[in-house]
């Protein structure tokens, strides 16, 4: 069958559709709601192709490529209608970053994605490196959108395991419910109410957990925005190398293509998208693999205690205490979580180096226990996992273990060796029906972890043995004739733990995966394992009275603090500590009442410490409150003041304005907000300023652009302006610094660098300004916006971020009733109607 | 005499090896019997040399008399007639420049190992839980304000309130003991033993105020005219560290002695995730100094398992450090680069550590401060790949309270000026001690002025 797209003569394939005959020949047409791993849809309208004969623009997604026909996908009127289609898409979405004037700008200084709690931009999504949203959009050159968009304040719903879901980024797209409909018969998650109410989820409003949900995890492979994300990977950003290897937590050996960052796992998910995974294979290895107590150094007892050494120790002690039980009272144990390659040596060395027959392997069950006793007359035993009862182990004269974490085998043991496995070993390993399937390397072992047929292998050299001079675990295959192996990509059935996730195994190696893995703690198999997560308690004597998210992710609260109210300056500003265990996180005073003993602060969920912030309610107890610090701004008769305010700053802008006011000032208040649905304290600012301006990114309320076009603009038209204060985002603070200089307009702005104690002893938040080092926290937190050192304030913000997205990752569901952004929701909906 | 054959007796610690890697503690204490044998070599000299040594006057025969007893509390309500903080000085004490460097047997032989069994005595009370409580005198109804709650002003607190005053400590982080609990590290003084210090000075009584910053929530006049204080006591230390004033300084991976200090100490990020405060994960470390906490930093950076140089302008006879330390950490494994002065540090494009350039010293004659001064040697430059540094070149005096207190008399280092005889500032009723006052120096320097302090607040009350 011949037909013509865009001038060029092409074959479609039987049954093939214009799109997937044109994207197999190389011709892009956009898309997006269309997945290669399921059948036309034709919802999102973006792949409308001409026709000659046709009447309209059909979609190519759902037309059957037939002869002779001619197609065009290209020409200006397709573009426009496709600028036009996604546009209307993004008034649901929150798109203000796609039209931003500056996007260029702030990308380069901030390429990576911020971590928040509801994304509202880009540059806050964790799916900002893998948008197809965002390519789209600059393919197409949206640049404006018709009309305001809306959000619909739906909560960010983190209650259930693994995923956290964001449907105030939702398209509707419908790939999620297809795929879970295309992987498991029926589907769990579908489109719920009608009209503008539409959204994803359960019938009923149950969780995923009680809907049935197999957390195969591909819902989110397909989602095309940061609507559904993995908690754990959420705030990696891109993987820089994948790689497809086999899964091994059980024998069904699923073929799972990994991302690494860095030689750091994060990612893993099914190589054929057309069959489900389970939730080990989806969710639970990055967690694993990275877990903080994997064995990194290898230790040897002395006298009590496990002391730390070098391999070279290691190996020369062992080979030295080996010697000494030659013969049938050393027995090796290991299970099938070793490769082909790693027992084959570990037989090898008992049987030659040992003269011992007692090579004990054995196969989990279909739990992953792996239990057994060792031989009567075993003195000397080397174990690969926690597989025997240490009561058994009082007996034996020397114990070694080789393994991936501690365990109460571990503990007893005279020699202590990390393994390397899994993802961070090649080999080969044989799945249920004996066919033999590839193990390759994704990622870094953890500290001086090693393959343990290296180990074994430098063991026997340095007990004198030959025939121990393997180079690589390929080299130990081809020895053993193991032919090249494939990946079981195709396979005819849905692998059990995949349709019943109770069905997965429970233990690797011996020790329990779900103590390793949070997410699986809520998914129960068995009661469930005894490291359940310690409920914080909220002690302390800083009460919060009151608390709300008065725009998506900015939270306003309102403190019990009379010592702090008590002597608040504009300006300044308090650290808190959550509960005992927080980091010390400097917040700026928005508002105090010396009378009630109140503070107001308003808070940005973006790390773990706003988090934990951001998810106490009225009532709960803060730790820690100091304050008040830094040094107050200096309030005196300027002439004009210019205060531009952007997210939190908004906040914290409006003691300033009032006693920029009470000096005598004429206060021009310009509040930035990505787009109209993030302005708040919009009439609060209009009764304390001479001039109030709204601008919005997106241009959906007001004036388009950020603050510091308008305060230009001003400037341009020959306004005098005696002084700029920036509170905001340090790339607000940047800009409005920049921008500004030209006109040599005195521009301070409020400074948040990483703070210990906020008492100058620490020096945490060093910025440099001028030629000057200065403390932010007893120097600042202003200081002259044309003299402050931008790029190394961002840098030294970032210093630990790596180490916070581990963290973050690892958090526990947040269970609903925690998030107060129900009760907003009706609220704001009221107002809307209004 | 057989007496003179006992040897000095050692404490029994954790090797090099294992302490390495752990925050336990590295000494274990010692035990009844060698307590009492060590007791047993002391002189009871008619005329003791050691307690003129001691900044705070320990009545050292009569409590290692009663070691030798056996009569361990007792010996341990003998140091605390003296000592606000037996357990903590009996860790932290210079010891050998103290009591035991006058102690007579030193002459020849090794002198009484008086921290040790100062030590053994505050253990064995604590963990006997058999504390007896001192006489309170009958209550004066004075109130007095300690402004930190660290070495200086917890002696202050636990001396004035056994006269009947009412004591009040404030301090600005969440927990007490200042330099003890943030600066010092677990290893060397574990925190437990700090904590049971300042309860014991909460069972007499002692009101402590936290989260409250002196100069920010109420300034030191309005203590006294608006909170009804009658005098206010300030050991607020030397909180603000000092940099070298050179290129790089400010990268990410340049730290103050402090903040890597506290990060470990107060906010235990080495227990991260448990705790929230990220750790500082480094492989390549070099710290610049030779004094304690240079020590204390370098051994908390091999903890957390790093590579470990000191980096120090002088020769090791310079080296202000402990012996003791100097040793327990060449024993663990860290580095010493001497005569060696950093020149700047380099950064990558992201703001990080990557390494630092050194230049080689010489010493030349003596300066002022009686050392020799090192001098650069002209083209000896050399870089150090490295990724962290940590910068240990001693602390300034926080200078909130003098900003907030005009009147109150600082010198050109912006030290507060005091009597000596009394530690009064030139304020009246309020009096000042510890490194707010001489700098950076060691606990028991700001204990001793403490006492001096409390005694005088207590003649000044009794005027009033």
């Amino acid at each position: 069958m011949k037909l013509t797209i865009d001038g060029k003569t092409v074959t479609a394939k039987e049954g093939e559709t214009i799109l997937e005959c044109a994207l197999r020949h190389d011709i892009s047409i956009p898309h997006l709601c269309t997945h290669s791993a399921l059948s036309p849809f034709g919802a999102c309208r973006l792949c409308v192709v001409e026709i000659e004969g046709m009447r309209g623009y059909p979609t190519s997604c759902t037309t059957p490529a037939a002869e002779g026909m001619v197609v065009r996908t290209n020409t200006q009127a397709l573009q426009e209608l496709r600028r036009n289609i996604l546009a209307l898409t993004m008034l649901e979405h929150p798109s203000a970053c796609l039209v931003c004037d500056r996007r260029q700008l702030c990308e380069q200084y901030r390429p990576e994605a911020e971590k928040a709690g509801r994304t509202t931009g880009c540059h806050t999504c964790n799916n900002k490196e893998v948008c197809e949203v965002r390519v789209l959009a600059e393919d197409l050159g949206l640049s404006e959108l018709p009309v305001p968009p809306s959000y619909h304040q739906r909560p960010l719903e983190r209650a259930e395991p693994f995923i956290d879901r964001d449907l105030n980024l939702c398209i509707l797209c419908g790939r999620c419910v297809r795929i879970c409909k295309h992987q498991h018969g029926t589907a769990v998650i579908d489109f719920i109410d009608r009209s503008s109410r539409t959204h994803i989820g359960q019938a009923f409003e149950r969780s995923l957990l009680d809907a049935g949900c197999r957390f195969c995890g591909s819902c989110v492979d397909v989602c095309p925005t940061g609507s559904l994300a993995d908690r754990y990977a959420k705030w990696y950003g891109k993987p820089d190398a994948t790689i497809e290897t086999t899964c091994i937590f059980c024998d069904a050996a699923c073929a799972l293509e990994l991302g690494a960052k860095r030689g750091k796992l994060i990612t893993a998910k099914a190589v054929n998208e057309d069959v489900p995974i389970c939730v080990l294979g989806r969710f639970a290895l990055p967690e694993f693999l990275n877990g903080t107590d994997r064995l990194r150094m290898p230790y040897v007892r002395v006298g009590e205690v496990l002391r730390e050494t070098e391999w070279k120790e290691a190996i020369k002690a062992m080979a030295a205490k080996l010697r000494e039980f030659v013969g049938d009272g050393f027995a090796i144990v290991c299970d099938t979580a070793s490769t082909i390659e790693d027992r084959h040596i570990f037989k090898k060395f008992t049987s030659e180096v040992m003269k011992s027959k007692n090579y004990i392997e054995i196969k989990p069950d279909a739990r992953g226990v792996s239990r057994t006793s060792l031989p009567k007359g075993t003195k000397a035993a080397l174990l690969t996992g926690n597989f025997i009862d240490a009561a058994q182990l009082k007996a034996l004269e020397l114990l070694i273990v080789q393994d991936c974490y501690p365990s109460a085998v571990s503990e007893r043991a005279d020699i202590v060796l990390p393994a390397a496995v899994f993802a961070e070993v090649d080999g080969t390993i044989p799945d249920s029906s004996g066919q033999k399937r590839p193990l390759r390397k994704a990622c870094d072992p953890p500290g001086q972890a090693k393959a343990e047929w290296r180990i074994i292998c430098e063991l026997a050299r340095a007990m004198g043995a030959k025939g121990f001079a393997y180079k690589s675990a390929g080299a130990i295959s081809k020895k053993l004739g193991i032919p090249k192996t494939d990946l079981q990509v195709e396979r005819d059935k849905t692998p059990e733990a995949a349709r019943d996730p109770k069905l997965r195994r429970t233990y690797f190696r011996g020790h329990r995966i779900d103590e390793k893995v949070r997410g699986l703690q809520e998914l129960l198999i068995d009661g469930g394992s005894s490291a359940g997560a310690a409920e914080t308690e909220h002690k302390g004597n800083f009460q919060i009275l009151e608390k709300h998210e008065i725009a998506p992710n900015t939270h306003e609260i309102v403190i019990e603090a009379p010592e702090v109210a008590k002597k608040a300056l504009p300006g300044q500003f308090v650290i808190v500590m959550v509960d005992e265990k927080s980091e010390r996180v400097p917040y700026t005073l928005c508002d105090w009442d010396a009378r009630k003993g109140t503070i107001t602060l308003v808070v940005l969920e973006k790390g773990q410490s706003s988090r934990k912030l951001v998810l106490l309610k009225a009532g709960d107890k803060l730790a820690h409150v100091v304050g008040p610090l830094g040094v107050p701004l200096e309030i005196k008769r300027y002439g004009t003041v210019a205060l531009a305010a952007g997210c939190y700053g908004i906040g914290a802008i409006v003691p300033i304005a009032k006693a920029m006011k009470d000096a005598g000032n004429r206060v021009l208040t310009i509040a930035e907000a990505r787009s109209h649905y993030l302005s708040y304290y919009r009439e609060k600012l209009q009764a304390i300023s001479d001039e109030f301006i709204q601008t919005t990114i997106d241009g959906s309320m007001d004036i388009k652009g950020h603050a510091v076009d308008v305060i230009v603009k001003k400037l341009k038209d020959g306004e005098k302006i005696d002084c700029v204060i920036a509170i905001g985002c340090p790339f607000m603070m940047m800009l409005t610094g920049q921008e500004t200089k030209p006109y040599g307009v005195k521009t301070l702005a409020a400074l948040n660098p990483i703070m210990l104690d906020g008492t100058g002893m620490c020096g945490a938040c060093r910025v440099t300004v001028g030629e000057e080092t200065k403390f932010a926290c007893v120097d600042g937190p202003f200081f002259d916006a044309h003299l402050i050192d931008w790029d190394e304030l961002r840098d030294r913000r970032a210093a630990y971020s790596a180490e916070e997205i581990h963290s973050l990752g690892r958090t526990e569901p947040v269970a609903p009733h925690h998030n107060d952004n129900h009760k907003c929701m009706s609220l704001h909906r009221t107002r809307n109607r209004e | 005499m057989a007496k003179e054959k006992i040897p000095r007796q050692p404490m029994p610690e954790q090797a090099p090896e294992d302490r390495a890697r752990n925050f336990d503690e590295v000494p274990y204490g010692y035990t009844e019997e060698t307590a009492i044998l060590e007791a047993s070599r002391c002189l009871k000299c008619k005329n003791p040399k050691c307690v003129t040594g001691c900044p705070v006057n320990v009545d050292i025969p009569a409590f290692i008399a009663l070691v030798q007893e056996g009569k361990f509390i007792e010996a341990a309500q003998k140091v605390k007639e003296q000592n606000t903080l037996p357990a903590v000085c009996g860790r932290v004490c210079p010891q050998e420049e103290q009591c035991e460097k006058l102690c007579v047997l030193g002459v020849k032989d090794e002198p009484v190992a008086v921290g040790r069994l100062e030590r053994f005595v505050a253990d064995y009370e604590r963990n006997s839980g058999n504390i007896k409580m001192p006489k309170i005198a009958e209550k004066t109804s004075k109130k007095v304000a300690c402004v930190g709650a660290g070495p200086a002003g917890l002696t202050v607190a636990g001396d004035l309130i056994k006269l009947g005053h009412e004591v009040t400590v404030f301090e600005a982080l969440q927990e007490t003991g200042g330099v003890l609990t943030y600066g010092i590290p677990e290893f060397r003084l574990p925190k437990a033993t700090v904590q049971a210090e300042v309860d014991y000075l909460k069972k007499l009584g002692v009101k402590f105020v936290m989260d409250f910053v002196v100069g920010r929530n109420s300034t030191i006049p309005e203590l006294l005219d608006k909170e009804g204080f009658d005098a206010v006591f300030i050991g607020t230390g030397a909180g603000l560290p000092a940099f070298m004033k050179i290129q790089g300084e400010n990268l990410v991976g340049v730290y103050s002695a402090n903040e890597y200090l506290t990060r470990s100490n107060l906010m235990k990020a080495y227990l991260f995730p448990k705790y929230d405060t990220p750790p500082i994960k480094r492989q390549r470390v070099a710290v610049i100094g030779g004094g304690n906490v240079a020590m204390d930093s370098a051994r908390t950076a091999l903890r957390l398992g790093a590579d470990v140089t000191i980096v120090y302008r002088r020769a090791r006879e310079q080296m202000p450090a402990r012996n003791e330390e100097i040793h327990h950490a060449e024993e663990e494994g860290i580095k010493l680069k001497l005569l060696n002065n950093p020149v700047r540090i380099i950064g990558d494009d992201r703001h990080r550590v990557v390494a630092m350039e050194c230049i080689r010293m010489k010493l030349g004659e003596p300066d002022e401060s009686g050392r020799r001064r090192p001098i650069p040697i002209k083209g000896s430059e050399f870089i150090m790949e490295l990724d962290t540094v940590i910068v240990a070149i001693g602390n300034k005096p926080n200078p909130l309270i003098p900003q907030t207190m005009p009147e109150l008399e600082t010198s050109k280092w912006g030290t507060i000026v005091v009597n000596e005889e009394t530690m009064q500032t030139s304020v009246p009723g309020v009096y000042a001690g510890g490194d707010i006052v001489s700098g950076a120096a060691t606990v028991i320097l700001a204990m001793g002025q403490g006492r001096i302090a409390a005694k005088a607040i207590n003649e000044y009350l009794a005027k009033k």
